[in-house]
């Protein structure tokens, strides 16, 4: 039981405070870190702030849209001050030594000299324009349309990308909205897109260790949070300081005289908003980062026992599985309530440290009122003015707080975007065909752990070879295999492609010439055209048949209701194992490159479908170099030559009766293991 | 993405038939969900008395409040009774005729000069002082009881959004192997994570939040109606269209909400089926067109996304300007019956505790409030209305997967499964994956206890299928398959199971330690136990020669061994469970010659008294076998030894042997 702590052991568990806030290790191989820092986040922020370069268009028409809404929401409280004193409490314009501000002028116009009966039809008027234009006072709120969502971030991921926002109602809150939830679109999709492009161009090394539920997690529930950093670290901010010097300004200029408290209390506001906040936001990152690690666990725990459900059914295990997986799920969810719980502090201390400020301001308000200088309606115009200014300077302090959870996302997807990967070796000399052949010099291969897989190799393979890889299980067979379409890349030494050197070459054009058809054959869940089309998109329907037929496909194929036209289920799982490798080795031959591997083709196969397909590997083999890692030996003989590996290193070389004649030879005793009567 | 497709979007949308979803089924579903909230009851009422206790304090409070804010110290009439005594002020603040008081009493309020003398500017100030004492009081109050109800909820729905996910993963495991070969994994994934995530909502959104936005309409209109009948009339009118509106739009905002959950869950299903299969998309050089299709499959959800967002608000729009509308025109005429001093409807009745009996500032402030909220009350139902059919739609896909019923179940009374077992037998079993396609027409076949079969056959023809129902992955159509004569049908699944060991073909191995993916269908073995299966399954020196030995991390989905060893460490996982019975699907398949005669030794010499099977093309393990069943055209056409077998002029498994022997030549009279 002990093992299956180790999974999701946390390393802190001595305190509560460690299991809130400690860097927990979750099921990531590669990208462990559970922590950022305030200077790695302004580092993210700004490269999230780059991303607005593709929407330059969109952002322009969101901010125009945002800016047109500043003044016709200036106007509001102002009105409603109106209705209230002059309308409501009938009390003449102008009666106290409040100031209106100049941008009230025409309406003040308008309604001058208007009893109050005449000033309320005048201002509702007004109302019912600002209503079909603006929106205003059509509903509490703006324009935004978000779903439901669960308790948890993977759900709530779909929102961040779609739901868009505008302050407005009305024919105008409408088209920001569109453009909005357009622009927050194309960033994310951009992101995402670039983070699986990424993702796919991983080394092989680095694949083996990275978990599919995490890739997942981080393309379709990280990215998604980058447009909300772009956005809010630009608009956002503008139009919070746009709003406070505004307000400032109003302040200032109609009450200023009779209230100048007010002013400087707004001015207080801003050291406290982040004074309050700031310090938090280091706890605040580290709960968001462990709670999305732990939603990538929870997916990797489903994933893995969802595609090996086979697997997962025939042992047994289906409980465990369960359980498993309920434990994942609840620490997610865990996670997500830790998370909720130092959010709920901070928001408490700012909310009270906001409540203060309030009451006072309530207290001197209400002061001004009760002495005279100010009229009922003014509270209303100051709710406003400090409602845009505290609003605007809440904004602030929740900005950061908020942004944690966003930063903490997009750095699980910048991790990626900035891993090592195979991009790093395009654009160099580009490969048309391989003439001669692959030639190993002095070739070492270890493991990132240190296990030293091949030594000294030195070969040379030549195009019209069908050369047979043989050897002990854990010989080496498939690490060398898998240095020619470089999946891996050697330690030390060379390997010369027709006299290039493999690293100088563009990947892109090396493996186009080089076929690889793995052990474990993964077939995908479509046609069997499209997955043969997969390999060599501009296959024609000829050279498909040919290789189906090469293969020994259509004696089954034929028996299907739709032929080559059948999807296959998940993972091909409506096939025989022995149909799926046969599947994946047409798929290999469609391909016509110069060189073609194949690592065990023949291991699940009947005699006779072997003997067949052997038949159109020799004759493959006439303009091409055939690579067969084999421990069959009706295969094996078939081979023009034979590499016979043993730990890591090559012992023989040679055909098949060359080997044989050797007495004490390592090969004809790997045969003669086989043929025992 | 950059275009707002206005017009290409809703020509290209729209055509498929809306999903079926009338009120019976949305019961149906939220019936549903009961066994899962079920556990939960207690903690819910405690939640959902809090809400409602808190919620009438609540406007109790607020209306109060409002008149003493306004009407009392803004403007500087005199108290209620009730008041006074709640703010603890003495008879001097109090109001002689509380039955007149809200009369506005002149232009220049607080000026003292008014037929009943206001509050003095002294008095005002303690009314207020006292005003925010309370005031404080009730907001820390309500916010420590706010945050601690905020977890709380969380808490709650967390749990019971993990019991429907554990039961659907539980139900998606069981179900059998037929449902999985016609189902994408990323599917699954998208019904468990996101279409399960609904059912938090279902009370708020779904059942809560509608009755209290209706709840709130009923009481708003007869608040309103106290104010003036007038405005409940207005919000019954304002109901008519927008109730005609939601009839209209829903069927196509179902439809909406249905693509796009769809268009996200294949957008999930390809990006799992990509990241799977990473290596054949590197071989094959197919980075740039998985790419594509990603990049399609993303903007098609994204659109599926802005497009049903796109018909929410312009439904809102229609409805917020009725709404709005109707704010400012009842606004306009509460401004002149404030003009006029006109009396409220019931004003009177409750003049003890708040003075609202004529229009005054305060009954405008608080009148104009509520109006303003049963009005966005009606225009908030119908948003609540769209995502009710989101969330509906996500319900519906959730419970696909529950209300599935696994093929194979287990039997009401189970028997035991027979210990120590004799033998395994087919009985006349038919089969076939499609009802009208038979992979096998009535097979038999018998094993005794310490004895090996080999299982030979063509590529194709059914051996796997065959021995899977020794676990009853499948049923057979007809006959049985028994143990000790006992019908397997007759015994509890996780029963057998339990005593049946098979090493798949494909040997799946997890991200996990060494000793974990030995011990994965054994929990509890030790690690006594583990080495001695590694050693019988010739898996120690590899594992030896690991760093960590044992605990070493295998990556994903083992991809840090070669095919010989992954597969060697089936094997030691079949071994480590010690059942009864073994299968082998071509264990031998990826071991070099000598491994495997080890492999082989070990396992006849372990395997003494238990029934094994062994699929196999390799002759070498073949031979040895006690039985060989030569499998064809769905039937068992031979059955023997080796030598027997062999001696059979023109027999099957003679031509079989042939072709790996001698190759092409000899093979050819198998065809």
């Amino acid at each position: 039981m002990q093992q299956v702590k180790t999974l999701s052991e946390v390393n802190n568990k001595s305190s509560i405070l460690g299991e809130v806030f400690g860097r927990n290790r979750f099921d990531d191989r590669v990208d462990q870190k559970t922590d950022v820092t305030t200077v790695e986040s302004l580092r993210i922020i700004g490269r999230c702030i780059k991303m607005l370069m593709s929407v330059k268009g969109l952002f322009c028409a969101k901010f125009l849209m945002q800016l047109g809404l500043v003044f016709p929401a200036l106007l509001l409280p102002w009105i409603a001050k109106i209705v209230v004193d002059n309308a409501v409490l009938q009390r003449p314009v102008g009666g106290t030594e409040v100031v209106f501000p100049p941008f009230m002028n025409p309406i003040l116009t308008l309604i001058e000299g208007k009893d109050p009966v005449g000033i309320m039809l005048s201002l509702t008027t007004i109302y019912f324009v600002m209503l079909i234009t603006i929106g205003s006072r059509a509903t509490s709120r703006g324009t935004s349309a978000g779903l439901l969502q669960g308790r948890e971030a993977s759900s709530q991921s779909e929102n961040t990308i779609s739901q868009g926002s505008s302050s407005g109602n009305g024919l105008w809150g409408i088209a920001e909205f569109m453009i909005h939830v357009r622009m927050t679109q194309t960033i994310a999709n951009n992101l995402r897109t670039l983070l699986f492009d990424r993702l796919t161009r991983l080394p092989m090394t680095a694949l083996d260790d990275q978990r599919i539920g995490d890739s997942i997690y981080r393309v379709l529930h990280d990215a998604p949070e980058a447009p909300e950093i772009a956005y809010q670290l630009t608009l956002g901010p503008f139009f919070a300081v746009l709003g406070v010097v505004i307000n400032l300004y109003i302040l200032e200029y109609s009450f200023g005289k009779v209230s100048p408290e007010l002013v400087w209390i707004a001015w207080a506001a801003i050291p406290m908003a982040f004074l309050t906040t700031f310090p938090f936001s280091g706890a605040l990152r580290r709960t968001n980062q462990n709670k999305r690690a732990a939603g990538s666990a929870m997916t990797n725990a489903m994933e893995e026992s969802m595609s090996n459900v086979a697997a997962v059914q025939s042992l047994g295990a289906g409980k465990q599985e369960q359980k498993r997986f309920a434990e994942k799920s609840e620490e997610s969810f865990l996670r997500e309530r830790y998370n909720l719980g130092v959010l709920i502090a901070i928001i408490s201390l700012a909310s009270a440290v906001f409540g203060v400020a309030a009451i006072y301001v309530s207290i001197i308000i209400s002061d001004r009122i009760i002495e005279g200088a100010m009229s009922p309606g003014d509270f209303a115009v100051l709710l406003g003015v400090y409602g845009g200014i505290a609003g605007s300077f809440s904004y602030f302090g929740i900005l950061w707080i908020k942004l944690q959870d966003r930063i903490a996302a997009v750095r699980r997807v910048f991790f990626f975007l900035d891993f090592e990967s195979e991009y790093d070796r395009l654009g160099g000399t580009s490969l048309e065909r391989i003439e001669k052949g692959v030639q190993f010099k002095d070739v070492n291969f270890s493991y990132p752990g240190g296990h030293q897989a091949l030594g000294n190799i030195d070969l040379e393979l030549h195009v019209g070879e069908l050369v047979a890889l043989v050897g002990p299980t854990g010989a080496g067979k498939t690490s060398l295999a898998y240095l020619i379409p470089s999946l891996l890349t050697p330690t030390s030494g060379q390997i010369l492609i027709d006299g290039h050197d493999i690293m100088d070459l563009d990947i892109t054009s090396l493996r186009q010439q080089i076929t690889y058809v793995f052990q474990e054959h993964v077939l995908l869940s479509e046609s069997i055209r499209e997955n043969l089309l997969f390999a060599n998109p501009q296959a024609s329907e000829v050279n498909i048949l040919e290789a189906l037929t090469s293969a020994g496909c259509m004696e089954f194929i034929d028996a299907l209701d739709d032929g080559i036209d059948t999807v296959l289920g998940r993972s091909g799982d409506t096939l025989s194992v022995g149909q799926q490798q046969r599947l994946s080795i047409a798929r290999g031959l469609v391909r016509k490159s110069s060189v073609l591997i194949l690592d065990e083709p023949t291991a699940a196969l009947d005699p006779a479908t072997e003997n067949q397909l052997v038949a159109s590997l020799q004759a493959a083999a006439s303009d091409r170099l055939v690579i067969v890692i084999a421990h069959r030996l009706s295969t094996i003989r078939s081979a023009d030559r034979i590499v016979f590996l043993d730990e890591g290193k090559v012992r023989e070389v040679g055909s098949h009766d060359t080997l044989m004649a050797k007495t004490d030879g390592a090969y004809r005793e790997f045969v003669a293991m086989q043929s025992v009567k | 993405m950059n275009e707002l497709g206005l017009v290409s979007g809703y020509l290209e949308q729209g055509e498929a038939e809306p999903p079926q979803m009338g009120f019976r089924k949305m019961f149906r579903l939220a019936l549903k969900t009961w066994p899962y909230m079920r556990p939960m009851l207690k903690h819910l009422l405690v939640i959902g008395a809090f809400g409602i206790s808190g919620g009438l304090v609540g406007l109790v409070t607020v209306f109060v409040g409002t008149d003493l804010w306004t009407n009392k110290v803004l403007v500087g009439e005199k108290l209620q009774p009730f008041q006074a005594t709640v703010l603890f002020v003495d008879d001097e603040y109090v109001t002689g005729d509380p039955q007149k008081l809200g009369k506005e009493l002149a232009p220049s309020a607080g000026q003292g000069q008014s037929i009943e003398a206001g509050l003095t500017q002294h008095q005002r100030k303690t009314v207020r002082n006292r005003l925010i004492i309370w005031g404080i009081v009730g907001s820390v109050l309500t916010a420590l009881i706010g945050m601690f109800a905020w977890y709380y909820t969380t808490w709650i729905w967390q749990r019971i959004n993990q019991n429907l996910r554990v039961a659907m993963t539980e139900r998606v495991e069981s179900l059998s192997l037929k449902y999985h070969d016609n189902h994408r994994v990323g599917d699954a994934m998208f019904r468990v994570f996101q279409d399960s995530a609904q059912i938090v909502n279902l009370l708020q959104a779904g059942i809560i939040s509608p009755l209290l936005t209706i709840y709130g309409l009923i009481i708003g209109l007869f608040f309103v109606a106290a104010f003036d009948p007038l405005f409940s009339l207005l919000l019954v009118l304002v109901g008519i269209p927008i109730g005609w509106l939601a009839v209209v739009t829903t069927p196509r905002i179902r439809q909406r909400s249905l693509a796009n959950r769809q268009a996200n869950s294949e957008l999930t299903s390809r990006s799992q089926e990509v990241f799977s299969a990473m290596k054949i998309v590197k071989a094959n050089h197919a980075e740039g067109r998985v790419w594509k299709r990603f990049d399609a499959d993303s903007r098609r959800a994204l659109n599926a996304a802005y497009f049903l967002r796109l018909d929410m608000v312009l439904v809102t729009l229609v409805v917020s300007l009725l709404g709005g509308g109707m704010v400012i025109l009842t606004e306009f005429m509460m401004v002149n019956w404030v003009i006029e001093e006109r009396e409220t409807f019931l004003g009177a009745l409750v003049a003890t505790f708040i003075g609202f009996v004529v229009w005054n500032y305060g009954a405008f402030s608080i009148a104009r409030v509520r109006v303003a909220g049963a009005l966005y009350g009606v225009s908030g139902l119908l948003g609540i209305w769209m995502r009710m059919q989101d969330l509906f739609i996500a319900l519906e896909r959730a419970f696909f997967l529950l209300d599935m019923e696994p093929d194979v179940k287990d039997p009401a009374n189970p028997v035991a499964f027979p210990t120590p077992i004799n033998r395994v037998t087919w009985e006349s079993v038919s089969f076939g994956y499609n009802a009208n396609k038979r992979i096998f027409n009535s097979v038999n076949l018998e094993s005794n206890a310490g004895s090996v079969t080999a299982v030979v056959g063509t590529t194709g023809s059914g051996k796997s299928t065959l021995m899977s129902m020794l676990l009853r992955i499948y049923d057979p159509d007809e006959g049985r398959v028994c143990v000790n004569g006992l019908d397997l049908r007759d015994m509890a699944i996780d029963d057998i199971r339990v005593n049946t060991a098979i090493v798949l073909q494909k040997n799946v191995l997890f991200a996990d330690t060494v000793a974990n993916n030995i011990k994965f269908g054994t929990p509890f073995a030790d690690r006594t136990a583990i080495e001695d299966a590694a050693r019988v399954a010739c898996a120690d020196d590899f594992i030896a020669q690991m760093a960590e030995g044992y605990d070493a991390e295998l990556g994903e989905r083992g991809g840090k061994l070669s095919a010989g060893q992954r597969q060697r460490l089936s094997i030691a996982r079949a071994i480590v469970r010690n059942t009864p019975i073994l299968i082998l699907d071509e264990p031998t398949a990826s071991l070099d010659a000598r491994t495997e005669q080890q492999v082989l030794a070990n396992l006849s010499e372990w395997g003494a008294g238990k029934v094994i099977f062994l699929i196999t093309h390799r002759l070498s393990t073949i031979r040895n076998a006690d039985q060989i069943a030569f499998l064809e055209n769905g039937r068992i056409k031979e059955l023997g030894q080796h030598d027997e077998l062999m001696a059979r002029d023109g027999g099957r498994y003679r031509a079989f042997v042939n072709a790996e022997i001698f190759g092409n030549a000899a093979g050819e009279d198998l065809e």
